[in-house]
């Protein structure tokens, strides 16, 4: 029986955001693309579930990079240029912020956000506000940029501020705002969703982050994260893109230092004249490439010279009341007992008791995420792999109870009602639950740290040198534009213009 | 505009270039291919693997117990007690799949000679697969297997301590392996249960549930048959029985016959039980189709035309209206993976590229962004027209 054809022009290994990403935009320009996913939907994390009639959203806290439907930001205007019709649902606030001495809901807009820091910092508006459109100066020189390039020179005139804070970490930056502590802290908050402590963030992504979120607000589908997801294959599939899920690649087929196939678990070899990886290049080379020969040592001390960044763990629950009723109030809650972005990060090397939780209840933003009487409410915390790199399988159950138990107690505490007492269901996602479906290296969701060794503007520069197989890409949080879902689109569509791009060169040199 | 320095300023980019390069150049050379995470995710949940039969034994007169180990000679995965293991098994031309409650203990599959076990009664005509493991499998035959699936297991953070199991005929299984889990002291929660059997003979696992009683694990048997020498507890589980048996605070697990789900749902109501103290094992592949509100009963006789993709290739197979597709593959030889066979887990998740299926309403465990886009399970999908699927390559 035959199931694949011939031939195909590009193999995406991996049927996630970024390789649908990959898919969608290859197949817009008329490409033969073959998907292979080894699980049986799409999406990897970007997915949902159903436990006791209710669907439950499996990792999707809120989407940046959308905007409003009549001013999109990139990824919103890459669905809509591809005819991936989301119905898109703004997230009311930014975040509420629960730290020491602060209760705080902060919204989105430059201008709304600085005034409500100043309503609780007085006399730091203009501060905050000029902070904010440095990020925001900076954001847009880094989409521009990333779109045209230019020589330093003329950087340097018409990106200033980019070129200027290239080099300085977030904290140097900040602290030259000189602003109270307070009001630094209700800018830390959003962090997490970069994972890297601010003594060692670049700024460059730090005004990404904060510029996208607290700019434009960020965006939930309203069926989950699935929705996205699916819609995104179903998308690819009406352009010609096959898709075959439950085919676990093993290998990436190399020759004279050019991939040219994959071969599945299941022993089909497949060829074509590109393959893009949404698998870890810890992986890749180290596992996947065959034969191994054509990895160079190079490659190996790369992958071994880059730290990952963070993973998972997420105790998500369906409760059996409404969020009125149980006082959750906010769409999300950053919570922590301190803002000390570089001791918190240090924490989450270890198994807990972590100490900076993120609760989303998704009721909050989507009137029919749950039954009517219930509501969802998550509690996410992202470790770092050290310390569940030490877990053993007798004791991972333990732990993982232990981990999920004293971050629903101190929610509770927050909260001032037991959770315990209102669990219809619940599910505890670990690093071990991503490796499950996703088979993500280590169970890390953000790939490679966002850090001063590992900055997003060297990360561009040095590209091409990294390059150590033709005719093979990475999409995924691992690749340049690093972790989050917005960026996993970002990161697909970049792996799929290389492939065009090296297409094209090669058509002409002909 | 500046932050420290002009020249310190505008060689940021240069700075941070040189860093990444020093830092890939002090990298290990040595390739690290071993992922920790996923050795623990192999212990926990394991591709397919071979196992044996090693021990047949009656569990009633009417039901066998059959004991089996990993062929590999690992020990089996971890798994919660009340969860399942499934098993293919080769028929014919054909790869046919059963879930069943794993009935041995998690901490059996664990020890040094490690083993697990289901526990399966003869059918009254309608399972050919459990008469086939009454009458025809032997210690030495070997099956594939998946372990640790199902969502039916005692959960610390959301269960209450008390535990009242109802149990209809082989639905005694979870709590076998339940029962004995706390027996030996890894399990902790306080486990009373009514099994529901038709006489004294029907009981399954008799002689193993009594002697697995404690202060933890109480074992009532409820008789429905006429039986003048039964000194114990007679009837059916009503909800006045249930309460007889109650702490204020109990969860209560259900596992038996579709008929068993229907009665208990009307009795648990009379209980003042929330919502999240009532759990139900998953429904199990509907026993007649047909029975179903909203069935189509004018095509219940017919036989579609079913077209099935796998990749580039097309099939072309019979499809009774009163089967599921996943049962209309299997008798066409065609593998198609499933798991809990209720609609739940989505192993068998499947897109309908054309034409029309009744779902079961008691097994529709779809996503809501699936349903929109034609997505079925294909053990709870009947067709109802000719149609044309998409499955995966197995």
């Amino acid at each position: 029986m035959k199931f694949y054809k011939d031939h195909y022009d590009v193999i995406v290994i991996g049927g996630a955001l970024a390789g649908l990403s990959s898919a969608l935009m290859l197949a817009e320009k008329g490409k033969n693309v073959l998907v292979l996913e080894r699980h049986n939907l799409p999406g990897g994390i970007a997915s949902s579930f159903v436990r006791g009639g209710i669907e439950i959203e499996a990792a999707l806290h809120e989407m940046m990079s959308i905007g409003d439907k009549n001013n999109r930001l990139k990824v919103g205007k890459f669905f809509d240029d591809m005819g991936v019709d989301i119905e898109w649902l703004k997230v009311p606030e930014a975040y509420h912020a629960s730290l020491p001495g602060l209760e705080v809901t902060l919204h989105p807009g430059l201008e709304t956000f600085a005034k409500e820091v100043d309503a609780v910092v007085p006399g730091t508006y203009q501060k905050v506000l000029d902070l904010l459109n440095l990020c925001n100066t900076v954001f847009d020189s880094v989409n521009e940029l990333s779109i045209h390039p230019m020589s330093k020179a003329k950087m340097l005139i018409k990106h200033e501020a980019f070129v200027k804070t290239a080099g300085y970490t977030t904290k140097e930056v900040i602290d030259s705002f000189d602003l109270p502590k307070k009001a630094q802290d209700l800018l830390a908050p959003y962090w997490i969703y970069v994972g890297s402590g601010f003594s060692d963030l670049p700024f460059t992504i730090y005004s990404v982050l904060m510029a996208d979120y607290v700019g434009y607000g960020s965006y939930i589908p309203r069926k989950f994260s699935h929705e996205m997801s699916l819609k995104m294959a179903e998308r690819a599939e009406a352009m010609g893109v096959q898709i075959e899920y439950r085919q676990h690649v093993e290998k990436i087929l190399v020759k004279n230092g050019q991939a040219y196939g994959v071969r599945t678990a299941r022993g089909d070899e497949i060829f074509a004249d590109y393959v893009i990886s949404s698998s870890y290049p810890n992986k890749v080379y180290t596992s996947m490439i065959e034969p191994a020969s054509a990895v160079p040592e190079k490659a190996i001390k790369m992958v071994n010279g880059r730290r990952l960044s963070l993973t998972a763990f997420s105790v998500i629950m369906i409760l059996d009341d409404t969020a009125e009723n149980l006082g959750i109030k906010d769409y999300s809650v950053f919570r922590g007992d301190t803002m000390d972005t570089d001791a918190l990060y240090k924490d989450l090397a270890g198994l807990g008791p972590y100490r900076y939780l993120t609760c989303i209840c998704h009721n909050l933003g989507n009137d029919t995420a749950t039954p009517p009487g219930t509501c969802s409410y998550s509690i996410t915390t992202l470790p770092r792999v050290n310390g569940w790199k030490t877990v053993k399988a007798a004791d991972y159950d333990k732990i993982k109870h232990q981990v999920a138990k004293q971050m629903i107690d101190d929610m509770s505490a927050y909260l001032g009602v037991n959770l315990l007492d209102h669990i219809l269901e619940i599910v505890i996602e670990t690093p071990m639950t991503v490796n499950r479906y996703t088979n993500a290296w280590n169970g890390c969701i953000y790939g490679y740290a966002h850090t001063m060794e590992d900055h997003i503007i060297a990360r561009l520069q040095t590209a091409e040198e990294e390059s150590f197989i033709k005719h093979l890409e990475f999409s995924g949080a691992h690749a340049i534009s690093g972790d989050g879902m917005g960026p996993a689109v970002t990161n697909g569509r970049k792996a799929a213009k290389n492939v065009l791009d090296t297409m094209a060169a090669e058509e002409a040199s002909k | 505009m500046k932050i420290k320095g002009f020249l310190k300023d505008v060689t940021g980019a240069s700075r941070v270039t040189k860093a990444r390069l020093e830092a890939f150049a002090a990298g290990s050379a040595k390739p690290e291919t071993v992922d920790p995470i996923a050795e623990v995710v192999k212990e926990w949940h394991p591709k397919k693997f071979d196992v044996v039969v090693t021990e047949i034994r009656d569990a009633s007169p009417t039901a066998k117990t059959v004991r089996f180990k990993r062929a590999d000679g690992q020990k089996l995965p971890y798994f919660y007690a009340g969860q399942f293991i499934v098993l293919d098994f080769k028929i014919g031309e054909s790869i046919i799949s059963r879930p069943y409650s794993i009935s041995s203990a998690p901490y059996q599959a664990r020890q040094e000679d490690s083993f697990a076990e289901i526990t399966v009664r003869r059918s009254k005509g309608d399972g050919f697969i459990a008469d086939y493991i009454n009458d025809s499998v032997k210690v030495g035959d070997k099956f594939q297997a998946m372990m640790g699936c199902g969502q039916f297991y005692w959960e610390p953070l959301r269960d209450a301590k008390h535990v009242v199991a109802l149990a209809g005929g082989v639905g005694i299984t979870p709590f076998a392996s339940m029962a004995k889990e706390i027996a030996n002291g890894t399990l902790d929660f306080d486990l009373t249960i009514l099994y529901g059997s038709v006489s004294a003979d029907d009981i399954i696992m008799k002689d193993e549930l009594d002697a697995l009683k404690s202060d933890k694990v109480h074992v009532v048997h409820v008789l429905s048959g006429d039986d003048p020498d039964w000194k114990g507890e007679k009837g059916f589980l009503t909800a006045d029985l249930i309460k007889k048996y109650s702490a204020p605070d109990t969860t209560y697990f259900i596992c038996g016959p579709q008929v068993m789900y229907t009665f208990l749902r009307e009795e648990l109501k009379k209980l003042d039980a929330p919502q999240r103290r009532i759990r139900f094992e998953v429904f199990g592949q509907a026993k007649d189709i047909t029975t179903f509100a909203g069935y189509p009963q004018e095509l219940k006789d017919k036989t579609f035309r079913l077209t099935v993709r796998r990749g580039i290739h097309e099939d072309v197979i019979p499809a009774k209206a009163t089967e599921s597709l996943v049962v209309a593959l299997e008798r066409a030889g065609i593998r198609i993976e499933t798991a809990c066979r209720s609609g739940e887990c989505g192993f068998c998740r499947t897109k309908v590229l054309s034409g029309s299926v009744y779902v079961c309403p008691e097994n529709d465990g779809r996503r809501a962004a699936d349903k929109d886009f034609g997505y079925v399970h294909a053990c709870a999908a009947y067709p109802t027209s000719d149609i044309t699927i998409k499955i995966p390559i197995e």
